[in-house]
């Protein structure tokens, strides 16, 4: 804990952290202090001037915020008339070009220049002369378009470029008001976080390909979720809506702040990868790849697993603990083996040393954890030997598919999955389980850190998660609190741990 | 008891007020009169001979929607979602798209309302910005067999003329 | 029992059996035409069959199809399914049957033999009505409580307490009434009123019990559950009071059932106070006497009648809006002609009668035919008068209604008893 220090904010004492500056540590306590370009992982930049608070018998009496760290005594002013009209004039100043299409603009709802015009302007504008004219629906690449109207030149994305990603793709050109944000020619956005500067853009100067138009930002629910897209495991909203009539779909991914995990960004592909959950889904059981009865699909693959002598369980690494657990339950109970093999869902030297990992399987320490043998040589002799091959929601990514093919000649595949792909299709049964959107669970990252998450999107016709499928399917666990004393019972850090007290930053193991 | 009280005697202590019946036949000798009167008039009945005789709407009742265009034909509205997140009964269903035409960004590529459960409060036009959404049509009676023709859809909103003259709509609320 | 003999039983019968039916149709289209101008409104005018809607009547056939061909809704949560059904029936049985003690002419002598002119020709008279029509309030009762729904049950209560307060100041009343005419049976009723008071004033009930007729006018409202007293219905807390669960053709027999007691209260009420068939100052002797000049009036008087109905017709039956070449005015020659044409035939029968020997058979048929015209009319008549109060009075709060019930026409119908009592007494 840093060292606390006490100041006043218009005439109150409050008491904040030291070694910060004022817009972080007044903040820290519900003071607002309006800022545009300042942003706590890009640093101070001090160029909008939004900031600027007052310092009581301070030298100078001027300061902007987010330049200033914080001292014992401070006397800082924000609702002094001189302040106000600052922050009156600043609002001023950034609209005079602004085009004020907000019917059009994706921000609009979640806009810093609109809360900040509702809150510290809130007059009409003075303007009488032709608006300064610029690009517009400039494709910067990378999923991005931009609008130089819009922008109010904080240069967040230009940082973000130069500082975070390293790679400088975005400038500032031009000076007054023909600045602009631009690309150099023929170098678009291509680097592997360049979504991020549409959250970072504090206006609708920056948008998403992928987003645009899709919905207004007030009908999003947004809730909080984990990216399963690699083993960081990234925190993320999760920003969905059920429309009229139809069905609960997710329309995007934006990080979640995080300092244990991924801090404020996410990588594009975890963002992009919410199409995932709404595509490609198994949403009915199948037999032999056509559509069945579900009831009847829960009789014919628990008369497949008790006829069978030997029975193999393959699990994703994807899987949250609570279902991990389950099945390693469910197997004991059945006396199946149990592999967690899935090599396949590492790519190497697909990772940097940022946010994305090599490995792309969200929970491969928990399947450790639990031990679950991830060995190929154990899976493909029992794969072998197995006259019923149970697939868990494990796509089998980038493995040998002629070898596979050989050993499931005989075999009854019975695949619980998500999504469809191949061994789906031709499997015996495929009944569908819930994706990581609409369960909750816990899961452990690359790094150790446990993090639980709740369920987010409720499907019209809920499609249950791999916990109830194999309770239905004979399995002995059936409430929560039998799964998490399932899991305590397994030696080693989950032990004792406490799974309804998992702070919000996630537990270091 | 202040000033401004105003004591009004209760009505009905008298004798005959009390007995009742001779108020009964007082009441029946006014509903009899207009039986009557209607009996041998029918000519003046107040009501109107609907369908027949229509009314007349003003250019403040509100009608059935319809989208506005611009000169060109062009759909005026921009698809912000206002109407609908403003409407109270949720009965606007609007997807958006990409405009070509050089006059906005966003055009609406889906603009369907649900007539069965539109309350006509309104609303919808008033927090339009861009003068997209009237209800001047002067439709008032939708009759149709199944629910799923209640659902009108942008072709048919966009198609739908006005019943007044550009001065009559904006002269409207004065 | 001769031919003729059976032949006027059918007919009596019949006539206690179809004339409240077919009354049904002409109340409900009284009614709702009657509320419409009432209410400055025009009432059902549109159904029609060829363009010809008869001022409305033809709704009426309408609404028949609507509710027999609708489906016969017997909700899940019913018990009691046989008590569900049977209800309605008792409702409407008890109307109909009730209707068949009242004479609607005087006995009709052909030959040596003499025809009670009443569907049952009994003695109880009167007692049988009120059997009736406490019996009435059963089928309510078990429509409310079949129906398995609180509001249902309520209307049934509410009814049931209702009944049994006003039978009795309806009893009470008709004591004083029984010991005027001094007897029960309802034929010797009717042909008491055809005397004449101190020589010039017809003695109907109304001259005799004017403080009978009221409170039983009242109770007879209650009875029947009209408006004010409709309270078993009580749409604004009941939503539909004992028939809220009933739909398609049950609802309808509930609902002619409820009209069928009308036009018999009406036509007991006809013949307790206001001489039932009797026609003023013509009784039934007198008529048999001058039946030729009476004939003689009558072919004077139906044309010139039939001239005014036809210009008030033609007057009435127009589009009331700009509307080229107006069918509803070919739609009102139709008419005209087709009662000219009944005109003509009713001059014929007259003439007939005029040209037949007088004091015969076929006057005295002509005589019961007048007098059932007669009784018809005043039955109509009273019946338009509960359309009109219906149109014209609130419903009543429950307690007033109890009130009304026990602490006013209980102690009037105990003082008329009273009262006449003394002056039975004192002119005999």
């Amino acid at each position: 804990m840093a060292e606390m220090i006490k100041l006043f904010v218009n005439g109150e004492e409050v008491e904040v952290e030291s070694g910060k500056n004022l817009i972080d540590a007044v903040g820290a306590v519900g003071i607002e202090i309006p800022h545009f370009c300042y942003h706590p992982a890009l640093g101070a930049d001090g160029n909008c001037r939004m900031c600027l608070v007052g310092i009581e018998d301070g030298r100078p009496p001027l300061v902007p915020a987010c330049k200033t760290p914080a001292a014992e005594g401070m006397k800082v002013q924000l609702d002094t008339d001189k302040i106000k009209k600052i922050q009156r004039d600043m609002m001023e100043f950034e609209l005079i070009n602004h085009p004020i299409d907000c019917p059009v603009c994706d921000q609009a709802g979640e806009c810093t220049l609109q809360d900040y015009y509702m809150t510290y302007d809130g007059v009409s504008s003075r303007m009488n002369v032709e608006q300064v004219k610029k690009a517009k629906k400039l494709d910067f690449g990378g999923g991005v378009v931009h609008d130089q109207e819009r922008c109010v030149l904080c240069g967040r994305c230009v940082r973000f470029c130069r500082q975070i990603t390293k790679t400088g793709e975005l400038g500032i050109v031009n000076r007054t008001d023909s600045a602009r944000v631009d690309i150099f020619p023929g170098r678009p956005l291509n680097n592997r976080y360049a979504l991020n500067v549409v959250d970072l853009c504090p206006v609708g100067a920056m948008t998403s390909a992928d987003f645009r138009f899709k919905q207004r930002v007030w009908f999003l629910k947004k809730d909080e979720g984990i990216c399963h897209g690699c083993s960081k495991g990234c925190n993320i909203f999760i920003d969905h809506n059920r429309e009229k009539y139809k069905d609960d779909t997710i329309y995007r991914f934006r990080p979640r702040h995080n300092d244990q995990v991924n801090g404020y960004f996410i990588c594009d592909e975890g963002r992009l990868s919410h199409k995932k959950e709404n595509e490609g889904r198994l949403l009915e059981s199948l037999k032999n790849g056509k559509p069945y009865n579900l009831t009847e699909s829960y009789v014919l693959a628990q008369k497949a697993i008790t006829n069978a002598e030997n029975v193999l369980i393959l699990v994703s690494p994807n899987l949250p603990l609570e279902q991990l657990v389950a099945t390693q339950v469910f197997a004991q109970k059945i006396g199946a083996s149990l592999s967690g093999y899935s090599d396949g869902y590492i790519v190497k030297g697909d990772g940097d040393d940022f946010l994305i990992q090599d490995d792309k399987a969200a929970n491969r320490k928990g399947l450790e954890l639990l031990g679950i043998n991830t060995g190929g040589d154990f899976f493909w002799d029992s794969l072998e030997k197995a006259e019923c091959f149970i697939c868990i929601d494990n796509e089998l990514p980038a493995v040998d598919t002629k070898r596979l093919i050989k050993a499931l000649r005989e075999t009854k595949v019975i695949a619980l999955s998500s999504h469809h792909f191949n061994l789906v299709d031709q499997a015996f049964v495929a009944i569908p389980v819930a994706s990581f959107s609409e369960y909750g669970g816990s899961i452990i990252n690359c790094d150790g850190v446990l993090q639980s998450f709740q369920a987010a999107v409720v499907k019209n016709t809920p499609i249950a998660d791999v916990t109830e499928v194999l309770r239905r399917l004979g399995g002995p666990l059936s409430s929560a609190p039998e799964v998490l004393a399932a899991i305590h019972r397994v030696e080693g850090p989950l032990a004792k741990v406490d799974f309804n007290r998992i702070p919000a930053e996630g537990l270091k193991l | 008891m202040s000033a401004k009280v105003k004591v009004v005697k209760r009505k009905g202590d008298t004798l005959p007020e009390k007995l009742y019946l001779v108020e009964v036949l007082k009441g029946m000798k006014t509903s009899f009169g207009h039986f009557w009167r209607n009996l041998r008039d029918n000519s003046r009945l107040y009501v109107r001979h609907y369908p027949e005789q229509q009314p007349e709407i003003t250019p403040r009742w509100r009608g059935r929607h319809r989208l506005t265009t611009h000169e060109d034909g062009s759909i005026k509205c921009v698809a912000c979602f206002m109407c609908q997140t403003n409407c109270p009964s949720r009965c606007i269903m609007i997807e958006a798209g990409e405009r070509l035409d050089d006059r906005d960004e966003k055009l609406p590529v889906r603009f369907d309302i649900d007539l069965l459960e539109c309350i006509y409060c309104g609303y919808c036009v008033e927090a339009c910005p861009k003068d997209a959404i009237r209800m001047d049509t002067g439709i008032f009676s939708l009759v149709e067999h199944n629910r799923e023709k209640m659902l009108v859809g942008l072709d048919e909103l966009a198609a739908t003329p006005g019943a007044f003259t550009e001065d009559d709509y904006q002269k409207r609320g004065l | 029992m001769s031919n003729v003999d059976i032949l006027l039983v059918i007919l009596r019968v019949s006539f206690g059996a179809f004339v409240p039916l077919c009354f049904i149709a002409v109340l409900v289209w009284m009614e709702r035409r009657g509320a419409g101008f009432f209410q400055d409104r025009s009432g059902p005018n549109r159904a029609n069959i060829f363009g010809f809607r008869a001022a409305g009547l033809v709704q009426n056939l309408a609404d028949a199809a609507k509710l027999i061909f609708k489906e016969d809704v017997v909700p899940g949560h019913i018990k009691h399914k046989f008590y569900f059904i049977f209800a309605p029936a008792i409702v409407f049985f008890t109307a109909v049957a009730s209707f068949a003690v009242v004479p609607f002419a005087d006995t009709l002598v052909i030959g040596d033999k003499s025809y009670v002119m009443q569907a049952i020709p009994t003695d109880v008279g009167i007692l049988w009505f009120l059997a009736l029509a406490g019996f009435a309030v059963y089928g309510i009762i078990l429509a409310g409580w079949a129906s398995t729904n609180k509001y249902g049950m309520l209307g049934g209560l509410r009814a049931a307490a209702q009944v049994i307060s006003y039978e009795i100041p309806m009893g009470l009343a008709l004591v004083s009434l029984l010991a005027v005419y001094g007897t029960v049976n309802l034929s010797e009723m009717a042909q008491f009123q055809g005397q004449l008071l101190f020589g010039f004033i017809p003695m109907w009930g109304v001259i005799l019990q004017p403080l009978g007729l009221i409170i039983f006018v009242v109770a007879a409202f209650a009875e029947a559950n009209r408006t004010p007293f409709d309270l078993a219905e009580g749409e604004s807390e009941l939503v539909a009071g004992f028939h809220v669960e009933y739909s398609a053709m049950k609802f309808a027999v509930f609902f002619m059932g409820e009209y069928v007691a009308m036009f018999t209260s009406s036509a007991i009420i006809v013949t307790l106070f206001f001489g039932g068939y009797q026609i003023p100052w013509l009784n039934t002797e007198t008529l048999v006497v001058y039946a030729k000049p009476v004939a003689v009036v009558l072919m004077l008087l139906l044309p010139v009648l039939m001239y005014y109905f036809a210009g008030w017709i033609r007057k009435s039956n127009v589009s009331h809006y700009d509307r080229p070449n107006d069918p509803r005015r070919r739609e009102a020659a139709v008419y005209i002609k087709i009662l000219w044409g009944v005109v003509a035939i009713m001059e014929l029968i007259l003439l007939a009668i005029l040209l037949s020997p007088s004091g015969g058979v076929a006057t005295r048929i002509f005589v019961a035919e007048l007098q059932i015209a007669t009784f018809l009319l005043k039955t109509t008549l009273m019946c338009f008068v509960y359309v009109w109060v219906r149109w014209t009075l609130p419903r009543f709060r429950y307690d007033q209604l109890q009130k009304l019930g026990w602490q006013t026409l209980l102690p009037l119908s105990l003082l008329n008893i009273f009262i006449t009592g003394a002056v039975v007494v004192a002119v005999s």
